[in-house]
């Protein structure tokens, strides 16, 4: 046997591994075929054909492509995120470590997740993978501009006494430097609600989590319409001084009003929502708890969207307003602000960018008690799940049952209960 | 509403090929010649079909010394009656079609005559 041959063989074999165990004996057989096709070009394109089986049961096209799309908006964001060298060592120090970390936790948590609870098997949860990642990726990269922001002590003028004044606690700054920046404190926290975003973003869109696709869709929407509904009242979050006065939420507002009760009633909308849709046709007991479970996921996937988007778009505004003169004259519409005021109002909105941190925290809280609460009003008032007789099937107007998950190249899932879960309407 | 038909013509040509000897079993390059498919085409034909419960796949037992074990294939008995009623239900198109050539192309099979 010539080296070339053996290592086809061994590529072979490595090929083979790549495949799902449920199809690896397909993925053998066309190989071990191959030895029986006549050698030179038939053999070639009897291989060619296997590469194509291979790489269609690997899905490797969308591995591919998924991976480089992370890779290019992981780089994209750190170039964005890293530290200049003008900063002080300890504000590039912590900086570089968040976007170290974060990165770390974007690559390595999907694969963790994966294994213990599997890959999402449905268009909405990958999805919501997607935007999320976005997200965590776009916050990372504003954050670090604010941080550089606040960091950025003025060469002097009555811009180093406002920066004094704003930073009273800060020591004694050196004009014109880099200096403080962000706290290693406030870092870990930030990390830590980074990490439980993605941890529970990832497993409510995992396949062993059951979570159907239309709870996943009716929670995102829901969590959409909150989040640009709180960014409108306040598009800077905390620093709602350095906005224009009717963007200023002001508690007789009718859109704070709105905001308010949407923050309670998205998730409950969405939980009863997400209750109503699911189905189970014999267990009234199977059926209350799976209703609940949607309910939960889909009040948690609401208020999570709602504060991701909130942050995403609020963090993002006070970083291109520093270098948006655009942006600032919309924010500021009508007052004619010195720039001393300018500068001002840029470092209290940089400032107050913790405080979506506490909407982070506080926005998934909420839909984590508002969600089943949802679903539990809908078992109490919804149909019964055997629609008033035992196997019957669903009728016009009822959810329907959700099919099994096409084999389309996954591995059939041996433990899929008795829980049926519903497609989106 | 015209129904839509149950399976491509290179299913049906693999259902035909399979059905010729129902009892025997039949490996993949056997089949690619009889159907004209490339394995590229043939394999997830294959891979459907048993998903589905058409078709039965097995390791060879005894496989010649030298070469590897061959996995080989042929209907279920669903298979054999989905094959049946497939089969005849796609005669007509079949007659129809210019004779022994299949529409992408590959080499033809002549239809078999379904009991």
């Amino acid at each position: 046997m010539s080296w070339l041959s053996r290592a086809a063989a061994t590529a072979e074999r490595a090929a083979v591994r790549l495949v799902p165990a449920a199809r690896r004996d397909w993925a053998e057989a066309i190989w071990a075929e191959a030895r029986e096709v006549p050698p030179g070009w038939q053999r070639l394109a009897w291989r060619a054909g296997g590469v194509r089986l291979i790489a269609k049961e690997t899905q490797m096209v969308r591995r591919t492509g998924t991976l480089v799309l992370f890779a290019s908006a992981a780089a994209a964001a750190a170039w964005g995120a890293w530290p200049k060298s003008s900063v002080s060592i300890s504000h590039g120090a912590a900086d570089q470590g968040d976007v170290i970390i974060t990165l770390a936790m974007l690559a390595g948590l999907p694969l963790l997740t994966c294994r213990l609870l599997g890959p999402p098997d449905n268009r909405q949860a990958r999805w919501l993978r997607v935007g999320s990642y976005a997200a965590i990726l776009a916050v990372m990269s504003a954050k670090a501009v604010t941080d550089m922001f606040v960091g950025a002590v003025p060469r002097g003028g009555i811009d180093l006494r406002t920066y004094d004044v704003g930073n009273s606690n800060g020591g004694l700054p050196v004009p014109g430097t880099v200096s403080g920046g962000p706290t290693w404190g406030g870092e870990i926290i930030i990390l830590v609600i980074t990490a439980s975003y993605l941890a529970v973003m990832l497993a409510l869109t995992a396949r062993r989590a059951k979570v159907a696709p239309a709870t996943l869709t009716i929670g995102a929407r829901a969590g959409l319409v909150l989040g640009l509904v709180m960014y409108a009242v306040d598009p800077l979050g905390g620093a709602n001084t350095a906005t224009n006065p009717w963007l200023h939420g002001s508690a007789t507002d009718p859109l704070v009003a709105l905001a308010w009760i949407l923050l309670f009633s998205a998730p409950f909308v969405a939980g009863a929502l997400a209750g109503k849709r699911c189905y189970v046709p014999d267990d009234p007991g199977q059926a209350s708890a799976a209703r609940s479970w949607q309910g939960l996921a889909a009040g948690l996937v609401c208020n999570g969207v709602g504060a991701l988007t909130v942050t995403v778009l609020g963090t993002g505004t006070t970083a291109l307003m520093l270098k948006s003169a655009w942006l600032r004259g919309w924010l500021y519409h009508g007052q004619h602000l010195t720039a001393s005021a300018l500068y001002g109002r840029e470092l209290n909105a940089s400032g107050a960018v913790v405080f979506y941190a506490l909407i982070c925290v506080a926005f998934p809280v909420i839909g984590l008690m508002m969600g089943p609460a949802g679903s539990g009003y809908a078992n109490a008032t919804g149909p019964q799940p055997d629609g008033g007789g035992p196997g019957s099937p669903p009728g016009p107007g009822r959810p329907e049952p959700i099919p099994d998950p096409p084999g389309g190249g996954q591995i059939a899932d041996g433990d899929a209960g008795g829980l049926t879960a519903l497609r989106s309407g | 509403m015209g129904s839509r038909p149950q399976f491509s013509p290179q299913t049906l040509s693999v259902l035909a090929a399979l059905f010729e000897q129902p009892s025997a079993w039949r490996h993949g390059y056997a089949l690619a010649r009889q159907t004209g498919l490339k394995s590229g085409t043939l394999y997830p034909i294959l891979i459907r079909l048993a998903d589905r419960g058409l078709v039965e796949a097995c390791w060879q037992e005894e496989p010649v010394p030298g070469r590897p074990r061959r996995h080989l294939y042929r209907l279920t008995a669903d298979g054999l009656a989905t094959a049946t009623a497939a089969l005849a239900e796609a005669e007509p198109a079949r007659a129809k079609a210019r004779p022994g050539v299949s529409p992408r192309g590959g080499r033809g099979i002549a239809a078999p005559s379904v009991p």
